[in-house]
């Protein structure tokens, strides 16, 4: 790999550049201008609304970063594009920034799109970090040097697995409501991997696995597959689906009482479904990428402060917390010249990225939502809990599958 | 599964239903008119949105006769945005190719997901069921809704009402020639083009009474237009085109291959759907019910 | 100086493949990217529009062809790392035709005009669930890494390579498809739109002439999405969805239906748009949804219909001036005289 000179970077004005050895390590010339940051991120389409606290979170993150005087003593600056949630759009706008000289990017939240980055950026000399995306082939099979995950990755399902071992010891037998597609499947079988090995951990009994159903995703219509689900003799069930399906899901499974005398465990959605459902919304617990309320570090309070303030969303999501620990990563990074095995702070907390795969070691945060006639948004967070990551981040193996533990 | 086989027939008959409210409208304007309106499931989102926007108006309207006046409502106004379509695409482009049609069709979909996103913003909302229709009764396992059975229902008077529209009233029957023959009907001195654009405005203020009737089915978001289309296109194709016996039929016919592919196909959820749209058209190209005629 | 039809269509081409060629001196390399995608688009605005214009038939269903060309080739770089390419390419298109031609024989056999473009639509759909549903071809997540292959000696991984290559192929593919459109099988393809009893009176075999008209736009089709694997390196079920369906019938009446360039106009129009427009994002569907229907009311024979008028308008009585043909296609008896 070519290491770029100061001379060059000077000469191409961009400003920021990347020295590529074997570890990609990040230089920046001596100037008064911006560095620019690009954000790839779902602008349009379905995933449009989680876009938008990734744009909002990495506006916010950036103004305060200035604020405070910038990264060594230069401004950061902000370049959107739209994913689309379609990995030719997206790798279409990413070589546009490319071509612009913008070589730091973050933002991307679908899998196919973290998929397609890497050869992308290792063809490039780019490198691209991920805001949410969930793939786990992200840092084993498809990894690549140049795409850093630096929010959890799918070992928030290992987390959650254990937090439903310590809260719920005698919940044992587990069902999963899961869309037929990788993300689905993906969720399910790590989690199962979790459940099979901190239930005999933690509460000593062997975790009865129950086959998941299968729902399509984007319908309307799931009564057939709630009808199914109720009859089964698990006492926990997990669900993977999300955004307007999740709603609908739930919406259709009131009257059956599906999760009257179950526990609800939901991979990700956090206020999506309670803000649609509002009183209706069945008590659940729910992965988040951040919970505002429960994070009172210095750092946290003035990024949800100035986030209401920019806003007026008094309940921002997790994927605003991602946008900032990307841009927290790469101010850290230029600042000490390097991702791999950078350690950073964050508004959940310190993050480390892992070296040898590129992801993020971080804190995962996990709440229960009840429903709340009186409250105005008909729900309230009624408990959290914070389950450090380097107990239950699964061993680094860059370029191979993920091992996962099976039901026997 | 037999244990399950009245949750399953039931289920059948809410998605048939609910589907055949969707598919109502888009099968008579394309019986009339030979457009297939790309937008039709555009409209049905926006009457939903609608109806759901005047029930939370006020406190008035949380009741089963504030719901269906919002429903009748929601009807009404894209009954009225239908006319001024009729106006401004349809009769413009009557007489050009068909494609002409389609693709402005699909761009008033796109017109109104984007409006879908500007006046209600992008998250996901949930309606609940009127209070007369929350509750759910119980018959052995057979768990039923009450509002589950209000989607039933509403299906069957819509389609009932639509039958004597078309059988049994003068204009029905002047609709019914001018899908035979529209130059005959002409001749004979019918306004043709005033009946076109009844159909229309019929068809319009079908699929903003469908999303008012089915505002508590599911969510609302703005990709409801996406998640109807595929399943109210395979009706009206599988049906007929124009043909709302047609539609009715197939719209139950696909709703028992729907819940039967749940049963039968638990890995591979909605595929059984399209492998019986295939078989049909394979059979039958032209849909079950394909004489040409509206009924 | 007069050209004859030919020798006018090379020049053209000739000046705008010299321009494309020209564009990785001018651009920056994003905008590069943008051409090659655009140039495959171009050709998939012909493939409908030799269907739709020349032979009469609308096709809703395209994307299915473009999609199995993208899958072929990714399937054959990944799987058969040391087949060459343009015999991958070659595979692409023939994969192309066959589709085209099983679902045009399925769909044709008892329906004409809306009932056919409806059927192209439903069939394509099961398509695009088949391919999101199977693990051969890498379900939702779809293939990725596909390499950009050697050619001989030549590596198109090297710098602006492989779009100079898009390039070449595209230029061949329009000059292939204006070859179709204006030689013998052209002109019994468009007999057979204008009049189908009478031209099966004069002999010709319409259902025949279709389905051929089918598998050439299938087999163009399916090579230039052939072309856009290596290119972006991944193929997805996106690339099969019925919203990409849509683009080769925007491109063409955008641009005019009745052009044989109208497709190229319509696509480069397109993509500049939804550039400019790019970071607007949020309104981006009612201003692409608008832009259409402003087009396809206000004029209705696209860009170049347009401009064709006002060139008539210019010149209005210059001897030896041919008249125009018919700037949209206009309906059929049956459905104009409806209203």
């Amino acid at each position: 790999m070519t290491k770029l000179t100061r001379r060059a970077l000077l000469a191409s004005g961009a400003g920021t550049a990347l020295a590529l050895s074997a570890h990609p390590r990040i230089v920046v010339g001596q100037t008064n201008e911006p560095i620019r940051l690009g954000v790839v991120t779902p602008l349009s389409g379905p995933q449009e609304f989680i876009g938008s606290f990734v744009k909002n979170g990495a506006e916010v993150a950036v103004d305060l970063i200035n604020k405070a005087g910038g990264v060594r003593g230069r401004p950061l600056a902000l370049e959107f594009r739209d994913e689309k949630a379609n990995p030719a759009a997206a790798t279409t706008v990413a070589r546009e920034l490319l071509g612009m000289g913008i070589n730091l990017q973050f933002g991307t939240i679908a899998s196919t799109v973290a998929l397609a980055y890497g050869p992308l950026m290792q063809a490039e000399n780019g490198v691209n970090l991920t805001c949410g995306a969930g793939s786990e082939k992200i840092n084993h099979e498809n990894y690549s040097p140049h795409v850093f995950r630096i929010g959890d990755g799918t070992y928030r399902m290992r987390a959650q697995a254990r937090m439903m071992a310590e809260k719920f010891p005698d919940v044992t037998s587990w069902t999963g409501i899961i869309p037929d597609h990788e993300y689905g499947r993906t969720v399910w079988a790590i989690y199962v991997d979790g459940l099979l090995e901190f239930y005999p951990k933690i509460t000593g009994k062997q975790p009865q696995i129950v086959d998941p159903i299968i729902v399509p995703y984007g319908s309307g219509d799931y009564r057939n597959f709630i009808t199914q689900a109720a009859r089964t003799p698990a006492r926990g069930i997990v669900n993977a689906t999300y955004g307007g399906d999740a709603a609908t899901f739930f919406q259709q499974a009131r009257p059956f009482g599906l999760f009257n005398n179950r526990v609800l465990m939901d991979a990700a959605n956090e206020f999506i479904v309670a803000n649609a459902l509002k009183a209706q919304v069945p008590k659940h617990w729910t992965g988040t990428h951040w919970y505002y309320a429960a994070n009172s570090s210095p750092i946290s309070k003035t990024f949800y402060e100035a986030y209401v303030a920019k806003t007026g969303q008094k309940m921002p999501m997790g994927w605003a917390g991602e946008a900032q620990a990307a841009v927290a990563a790469y101010a850290a990074a230029i600042a000490k010249t390097g991702l791999k095995g950078l350690t950073f702070d964050t508004v959940t907390g310190a993050r480390t990225i892992r070296a040898e795969d590129n992801q993020a070691i971080k804190d995962l945060e996990m709440i229960q939502i009840e429903p709340d006639a009186g409250s105005d948004v008909g729900f309230k967070v009624s408990d959290y809990v914070k389950i450090p990551g380097a107990g239950v981040i699964e061993p680094a193996t860059p370029g191979k599958a993920m091992v996962l533990r099976k039901p026997s | 599964m037999i244990a399950d086989l009245p949750s399953l027939l039931f289920n059948a008959l809410v998605w048939g239903m609910a589907t055949f409210l969707v598919a109502a409208g888009l099968t008579m304007i394309f019986g009339i008119l030979h457009v297939l309106n790309f937008s039709h499931g555009g409209f049905f989102m926006i009457g939903a949105y609608v109806a759901h926007s005047l029930t939370n108006w006020s406190a008035a309207m949380a009741n089963i006769w504030g719901f269906l006046a919002a429903s009748v409502l929601a009807g009404a106004v894209i009954g009225l945005v239908g006319l001024v379509v009729d106006r401004a695409v349809f009769r413009r482009l009557a007489h050009v190719d068909g494609a002409y049609v389609l693709v402005a069709t699909y761009a008033l979909l796109l017109v109104c997901n984007g409006f879908v996103k500007l006046v209600w913003g992008l998250n996901v909302v949930s309606a609940s069921p009127p209070p007369e229709l929350f509750e759910v009764s119980f018959i052995g396992n057979l768990v039923l809704p009450h509002y589950s059975l209000f989607v039933v229902v509403a299906g069957v008077v819509v389609f009932l009402a639509l039958e004597w529209l078309i059988n049994m009233t003068s204009v029905g029957r002047l609709i019914q020639a001018i899908a035979i023959d529209p130059w005959m009907a002409r001749l004979l001195g019918v306004n043709v083009g005033l009946i076109y654009s009844a159909t229309v405005i019929i068809g319009f203020a079908l699929a903003g009474l469908a999303g008012g009737l089915l505002v508590a089915n599911q969510s609302l978001s703005p990709d409801l237009a996406g998640i109807f289309i595929i399943q109210a296109f395979g009706v009206v194709i599988v049906g007929g085109m124009g043909s709302i016996r047609g539609a009715f039929l197939a719209a139950i016919l696909l709703g028992l291959v729907d819940s039967f592919g749940t049963a039968l196909l638990p890995q591979m959820p909605g595929v059984l759907f399209f492998v019986a749209l295939a078989a049909i058209l394979l059979v039958r190209p032209r849909g079950l019910i394909a004489s040409g005629r509206l009924s | 100086m007069t050209l004859s039809p030919a020798a006018r269509f090379l020049l053209v081409l000739a000046v705008l493949t010299a321009a494309a060629l020209l564009l990785p001196f001018v651009a920056n390399r994003g905008l590069v990217f943008l051409a090659g995608v655009v140039a495959i688009n171009v050709v998939l605005g012909m493939a409908f529009n030799l269907l739709f214009s020349t032979a009469g038939l609308l096709s809703f269903g395209q994307a299915t062809f473009s999609a199995t060309g993208a899958y072929a080739v990714a399937l054959l770089l990944l799987r058969l790392p040391d087949i060459p390419f343009l015999l991958a390419l070659a595979l692409a298109a023939a994969a192309g035709a066959l589709a085209a031609v099983v679902i045009g024989f399925v769909a044709l056999r008892r329906t004409e005009g809306v009932y056919f473009a409806v059927l192209t639509l439903a069939f394509a759909e099961l398509v695009h669930v088949v391919i999101a549903k199977t693990s051969f071809f890498g379900r939702n997540d779809g293939l990725t890494g596909i390499p950009r292959p050697r050619l001989g000696p030549i590596d198109l991984a090297q710098g602006q390579a492989y779009y100079v290559f898009v390039i070449v192929v595209t230029a061949l593919l329009i000059a292939c498809l204006w070859w179709v459109t204006h030689s013998r099988l052209g002109r019994s393809f468009r007999a057979v739109r204008l009049d189908p009893m009478r031209a099966a009176f004069l002999g010709i075999d319409v259902r025949r002439r279709q389905l051929e008209a089918f598998a050439i736009s299938g087999a163009c089709a399916a090579t230039a999405g052939g072309l856009m694997g290596p290119l972006t390196s991944i193929v997805s079920p996106d690339l099969a969805h019925w919203g990409e369906s849509t683009k080769p019938i925007l491109f063409t009446l955008l641009g005019g239906a009745g052009h044989f360039w109208g497709p190229l106009v319509g696509a480069v129009v397109f993509s500049a748009v939804e550039y400019g427009t790019r970071s607007l994002a949020g309104a981006s569907d009612l201003i692409t949804g608008g832009l259409l229907l402003a087009v396809v009311l206000a004029i209705p024979g696209g860009l170049l219909g347009l401009a064709a008028l006002l060139v008539a308008r210019l010149r209005p009585n210059r001897a030896g001036n041919q008249p125009s043909p018919p700037a949209i296609p206009v309906a059929s008896t049956a459905e104009g005289a409806a209203r």
